[in-house]
């Protein structure tokens, strides 16, 4: 359990140092951005000295550094700022909600995909070359090979256009709440898990494969033991662990897929609120949004390595004799 | 029914490949009693895995059996997977080469032993932990709860072995079946489980098949021997006479050409078979050994054919001792000597080494290294021998400059080369030439070999005539027994003796002084380390380069070696002529190694000492005698505590060891 | 050869992927003169027809623009970006993953925790940000962004062929002879990892074109007049109901393209690491 503790600690410093270097980037980025943070807050027509005023109040003309640290020190206390665009909204009081929405979507995509694709890639793996294998590789190959939006749109052909079981568009009604519209994420999720289930199929089925081949399911096979057996106490177990490393990996794909579906349906995720923070150069909402994903997406990837070492009895109970 | 417990008939196993159909067995026929042991010896390619794998019915897909293999009457190639399952494991079980990978890495060793009894012997898991424990009791496995509980990778090689043969006879099966099962592993090692073997044999009365390339691990558990060449059987019989009085030449020579106790390098050559084993496709018929036999007349295929000689004892072949063709080895077994080349050389100092220490790893250290000292004169072999971690290729390694080391001194002719590669001069780099354990690895596989030995030739030696460097590589490659057309090929094209040759040739090519030879041969097969070995001495003589000869072979080490240094645990515990090793008094260590070196002749049989405990744990400074732990001998507590004084013997010859002398 | 005819004929879907790999090239090249209309002419008296009516192949729009026509020419510049894109990520991923691999210690250190923090976004919404804030994106502009982000990736893969190779032996043997580093890391490592390599780059061949066509479709992409088939999709999505062929044959061409091209990654990477 030590080496677990030890594991989280490193990581959450890493990912404290990661932030600290991204914020930085992004806040970087901004300052070459083409374009005036107080001219695009008062528009086109505001007069030179509106702008200088508030360039002043907002300290805009302070040296970068010192700016920096001081946005630094506000989201430090969990202030995000203000939205641009949104004429002074405070981001906080929009951002969670979002956030909230898109971890449901991808918790949604993220139920159907890794059962599914597990169950799958096994039962390719142990049907090498057969049949049931070269189509479900098939499948694997082709819904991998399709972005999120391609899928989504066949998907809506489908379903929502010709089927009309679903809606186009995601949106929840004014004084609504995302639970009481399940509906909307059926089509958003299906969409998500194509591609996943594609990566994360592939990989099982691969790392199944090997896992049949090894010297270890020879034995178990040779000391008799049903081959049913041999896949589920043998096989299995082995074969998943670099799936989960996998899914950990693809954790990255997963939210560049959250931002591409959400703003093809329209979803009222995080996603699209950074899309329409980027078209409507909101620079704190961007900002907010890019670390925000960056927390979530390492805070992912970290679990899908502690569970790696936990599952792993090779690291568990590292030492011993050898 | 009659008294053999399998019969193999007429068996044929062909695989499809994309070169085409070839055979790995081809008409085997052969039969196991009752409580019988039988032995199968062959080289790498000639079939022995297959054959025990087409007994439990377990081949790849692309794969045609032929023929039938009646287990107690029932012909098991007519048997369903579901039906082998019966016989799997509880009937026939098997071991194989590698103990490490055969045991699942996610399951307790309890738990992979428990399945086997609650499945086959339907016990409940009480019955079936109590079955499991008595199995690794009966193995000689200490504390067999404690080991239950672990998980493989907890135990070290030799244990898991154990615990796949406990897993073996835990149904008491009527035949068991070894696939190299101590190949992987330590002489010592080795030695315990084949007393082990020979135990369970006593205690419960089954048959075994087992396989190996090693004549001498044959000679200790087998009583009947099959010798297979190629897919085929070529000679089968009591031990005894296959021994004795091989029929079939390639038996004569596949045990003349193993290295053993009175063979050395001065009196005699080692025997060879030359040419290699060639893949037989299916359609291919006639005698495989043909193409590399030395007794091979125009007729005398004509003749071919397995057949009984004498009671039990088939041959396909009975020429190996027909006189109609001159003996060509006894024309050949003169090896070249010293005189024959050069007068008597004034020996030098070459190396010296002092104090040399290694220790890798930062925050978990390992001791590789601790603190050895030792000299090399110029022209002369140091075979340095020992097991598995011993710290030998880490010296080899040091010394060619791979290796920086953590303390002490290299002096190469007097200067100093305490440094890795990167800080040597091209001049040390030249001088001092490595040749590695695996030729394939060694070797560019990407480079032809024209590249692959030109490419020092022209850094080290300066020589930047494209035709002059290549003249030099076909002489060179002459001289290691390869001909012109190996310029243009890459070393996937070559068998694995002809890419140690290549190796060679790419060492010698700068004429060093000293070429590390880091257990060269142990790739190999033994047909083809004996003509390495022959390669080696002829061109050490030849050009009075020095060797420092790395190996775990002692045998090897016994034939090409002037002085011999065995280590332990990163120590020296015996230096000396090579003579003055191999006789008494001995070191406990080199004794325990001796005994356990397994004799090819019947009619020698020594028992090996059995070393229990483990090796010292490297990741601590070492305190004591190193060997303490294992010793047979031990004077008392102080082995482990103070590091014993040397010996000496005589000016050339000492050891490390608590033991007063004088009762040695 | 005779090998890979071999191949070819023991995975026949690879075929058809190559097949449909040199159409979309043959399109790029020749396409646009094949097609009647230009990606840009408006047939004012048919908008949204559905494909067959006039002329149009595929249909038009709501601008009345033929659908064919776009999607032509869309395929120019997505086939552009992507194979620049896969060619200089691998390039780069090569040189510093072999860098790091090979150096070891503190360099390796150092590579891989920037490779950390370069992964923690993922690559789509780091291309995106970057794009959207530069504004105004085109082929150089794209080529340079997509490649930054799938360096960490490339790199990494580089990084661990290179691993696996510089424990062998050769290598030692290159030491201890005094190779420089750059010998030993290009003329003894590089020709033997091409394998992996090669199969890296064509798969990243695969998500470029996937990437590249997000991003259109994020509106970050290649800016209008040029017609981009992630563009393409967004853009006549209001009109899904009435025409759905605006939407689907931009998809189905994206699809029909990264489908090939990842049959084609798959089988290069049977014939160069698995079945040898």
């Amino acid at each position: 359990m030590n080496r677990i503790t030890r594991l989280v600690l490193q990581r959450l410093g890493s990912l404290l140092a990661t932030l600290v270097i991204m914020s930085f980037i992004i806040f970087m980025l901004v300052e070459i951005m083409p374009g005036d943070v107080a001219q695009m807050i008062l528009g086109q027509s505001a007069t030179e000295e509106a702008v200088a005023a508030l360039r002043e109040a907002r300290g805009l003309n302070d040296p970068v550094l010192q700016r920096y640290v001081r946005w630094v020190g506000a989201l430090a206390t969990g202030d995000l700022g203000e939205s641009i665009y949104m004429q002074g909204v405070a981001i906080n009081s929009i951002l969670w909600r979002r956030v909230g929405h898109s971890l449901v979507l991808a918790l949604a995509a993220f139920i159907l995909f890794v059962p599914l694709s597990i169950f799958l890639g096994v039962l390719a793996g142990v049907k090498e070359k057969k049949p049931t294998d070269s189509v479900i590789s098939f499948f694997g190959l082709a819904t991998m090979a399709l972005p999120e939006f391609v899928s989504g749109v066949i998907l809506i052909t489908v379903f929502a256009v010709t089927l009309d079981w679903f809606p186009i568009v995601s949106v929840i009604p004014i004084g609504e709440t995302l639970f009481g519209n399940l509906d909307i994420l059926v089509l958003p999720a299906l969409s998500i898990t194509f591609v996943m289930f594609g990566y994360v199929s592939r990989m099982q089925r691969s790392s199944m494969i090997s896992v049949m081949n090894s010297d270890y399911v020879r034995a178990a096979i040779l000391k008799g033991m049903p081959r049913r057996y041999v896949i589920f106490r043998h096989a299995l177990k082995n074969a998943l662990l670099p799936t989960i490393t996998i899914i950990g990996m693809n954790m990255g794909w997963l939210f560049g897929g959250l931002v591409v579906v959400e703003t093809l349906f329209g979803f009222p995720g995080m996603g699209s609120l950074l899309m329409t923070a980027i078209k409507t150069r909101d620079v704190p909402l961007i900002e907010a949004c890019v670390l925000l994903i960056t927390v979530i997406y390492s805070l992912s990837t970290m679990v899908t390595d502690i569970m790696y070492s936990y599952l792993n009895p090779r690291i568990r109970y590292q030492g011993g004799q050898r | 029914m009659n008294d053999n417990i399998l019969d193999i008939e007429n068996l044929h196993v062909k695989f499809k490949t994309f070169d085409g159909l070839f055979s790995a067995v081809r008409n085997v026929s052969l039969s196991i009693g009752y409580d019988e042991s039988i032995g199968i010896i062959g080289e790498s390619g000639c079939g022995k895995s297959t054959l025990s794998f087409s007994i439990m019915h377990y081949l790849a897909q692309n794969a045609s059996v032929e023929g039938s293999i009646r287990f107690k009457g029932e012909d098991l190639l007519l048997k369903s997977e579901r039906e082998m399952e019966k016989y799997r494991g509880d009937r026939i079980a098997m071991v194989f080469q590698n103990p490490y990978s055969s045991l699942n890495p996610a399951l307790t060793i309890g738990f992979q032993l428990d399945e086997v009894g609650m499945h086959h012997q339907k016990l409940n898991k009480k019955e079936a932990r109590e079955a499991t424990i008595a199995a690794l009791r009966l193995m000689n496995l200490g504390d067999p709860k404690s080991i239950a509980r672990r998980y493989p990778h907890q135990v070290s090689g030799g244990i898991q072995q154990r615990i796949c043969i406990a897993m073996a006879i835990l149904c008491k099966p009527d035949l068991m079946i070894l696939d190299e099962p101590t190949t992987a592993l330590d002489v010592t090692t080795e030695a315990v489980i084949l007393d082990s073997i020979k135990d369970l044999r006593e205690k419960l009365k089954m048959s075994l098949m087992y396989i190996s390339h090693d004549m001498g691990v044959i000679n200790k558990v087998a009583e009947h021997v099959v010798v297979m060449y190629n897919g085929e059987i070529v000679e089968r019989g009591p031990k005894q006479q296959i021994f004795e009085h091989p029929l079939h030449p390639y038996t004569r020579a596949l045990i003349n050409c193993m290295p053993r106790g009175s063979v050395v390098k001065e009196k005699t050559k080692l025997n060879t078979i030359d040419g290699y084993v060639k893949m037989r496709g299916a359609e291919e018929t006639g005698c495989p050994f043909a193409d590399r036999c030395d007794k091979r007349t125009d007729t005398c295929e004509l003749s071919y054919g397995i057949r009984e000689v004498s009671d039990r004892h088939w041959a396909a072949c009975d020429r190996a001792y027909a006189t109609d063709i001159p003996d060509s080895t006894a024309v050949k077994l003169i090896p070249k000597k010293r005189e024959d080349v050069h007068g008597p050389l004034q020996p030098k100092e070459l190396l010296k080494i002092d104090g040399l220490q290694k220790i890798y790893g930062n925050r978990r250290k390992v001791h590789a290294v601790n603190g050895i000292d030792f000299s090399v004169q110029s022209g002369s072999v140091i075979g340095i021998v020992g097991e598995s971690g011993c710290g030998k290729s880490t010296t080899g390694h040091m010394v060619s400059g791979l290796h920086v080391p953590t303390e002490g001194r290299i002096l190469f002719d007097g200067t100093d080369i305490t440094v890795g590669w990167r800080k040597r001069s091209k001049e040390t780099l030249k001088n001092i030439q490595l040749i590695f354990q695996n030729p394939g690895r060694s070797l560019n596989p990407s480079h032809t070999v024209e590249q692959i030995i030109a490419r020092p030739m022209k850094r080290l030696a300066h020589i930047d005539d494209r035709g002059k460097r290549r003249t030099m590589i076909i002489d060179m490659l002459k001289k290691v027994d390869l001909g012109k057309e190996y310029l243009s090929k890459k070393p996937r094209q070559l068998s694995g003796g002809e890419q140690q040759r290549v190796a060679i040739a790419r060492a010698l090519s700068i004429s060093p002084e000293l070429i590390v030879c880091d257990e060269p041969t142990s790739a190999l097969d033994v047909s083809v380390q004996a003509s390495v070995l022959n390669l080696l001495n002829d061109l050490q003589v030849e050009t009075q380069v020095a060797y420092m000869f790395i190996s775990h072979d002692l045998n090897v080490i016994n034939y090409l070696s002037d002085h011999i240094m065995v280590m332990y645990a990163g120590k020296i515990c015996e230096y000396g002529k090579r003579d003055e090793v191999m006789a008494p008094p001995f070191h406990p260590y080199t004794e325990a190694l001796l005994s356990a070196v397994p004799e090819v002749d019947p009619t020698k049989q020594r028992t090996a000492i059995a070393l229990g405990g483990q090796l010292p744990d490297p990741t601590k400074k070492p305190k004591g005698c190193p060997f303490a732990g294992r010793c047979h001998r031990q004077v008392g507590e102080i082995c482990a505590r103070e590091y014993p004084p040397m010996v000496r013997i005589s000016d050339t010859h000492y050891y490390h060891c608590h033991i007063d002398p004088t009762d040695a | 050869m005779k090998y890979l005819l071999y191949q070819l004929k023991k995975h026949p879907l690879a075929i058809a992927g190559i097949a449909v790999m040199l159409v979309w090239l043959f399109l790029a090249f020749f396409g646009p003169n094949l097609v009647p209309f230009t990606h840009t002419q408006m047939d004012s008296d048919h908008q949204m027809v559905a494909p067959g009516v006039n002329g149009h192949l595929l249909g038009t729009d709501s601008l009345g623009r033929d659908i064919l026509a776009r999607v032509v020419y869309g395929s120019r510049s997505i086939l552009t970006v992507a194979l620049m894109t896969s060619l200089f990520s691998t390039v780069i991923g090569v040189i510093i993953g072999f860098s790091a691999g090979y150096f070891g210690g503190k360099a390796d250190t150092a590579f891989l925790r920037a490779m950390d923090i370069l992964m923690a976004i993922p690559p789509l919404v780091l291309s995106m940000v970057i794009l959207g804030i530069l504004g105004d994106s085109n082929i150089g502009s794209l080529t340079i962004i997509v490649s930054i982000a799938f360096v960490p990736a490339t790199a990494r893969v580089a990084r661990g062929v290179l691993l696996t190779e510089k424990s062998q032996e050769y290598v030692s043997a290159a030491r201890i002879r005094g190779e420089s580093h750059l010998y030993i890391m290009f003329v003894e490592i590089l020709p033997n990892t091409t394998g992996p390599i090669i199969v890296e780059a064509t798969a990243r061949f695969a998500y470029s074109i996937m990437m590249v066509a997000s991003l259109g479709f994020l509106g970050v992409g290649m800016q209008p007049p040029t017609p981009d088939w992630g563009m393409m999709v967004i853009e006549n999505k209001p009109i899904i109901s009435n025409a759905p062929w605006a939407v689907l044959f931009p998809a189905l061409a994206i699809a029909s393209l990264v489908i090939a091209i990842s049959i084609f990654s798959d089988f290069v990477s049977k014939v160069l690491i698995h079945e040898r």
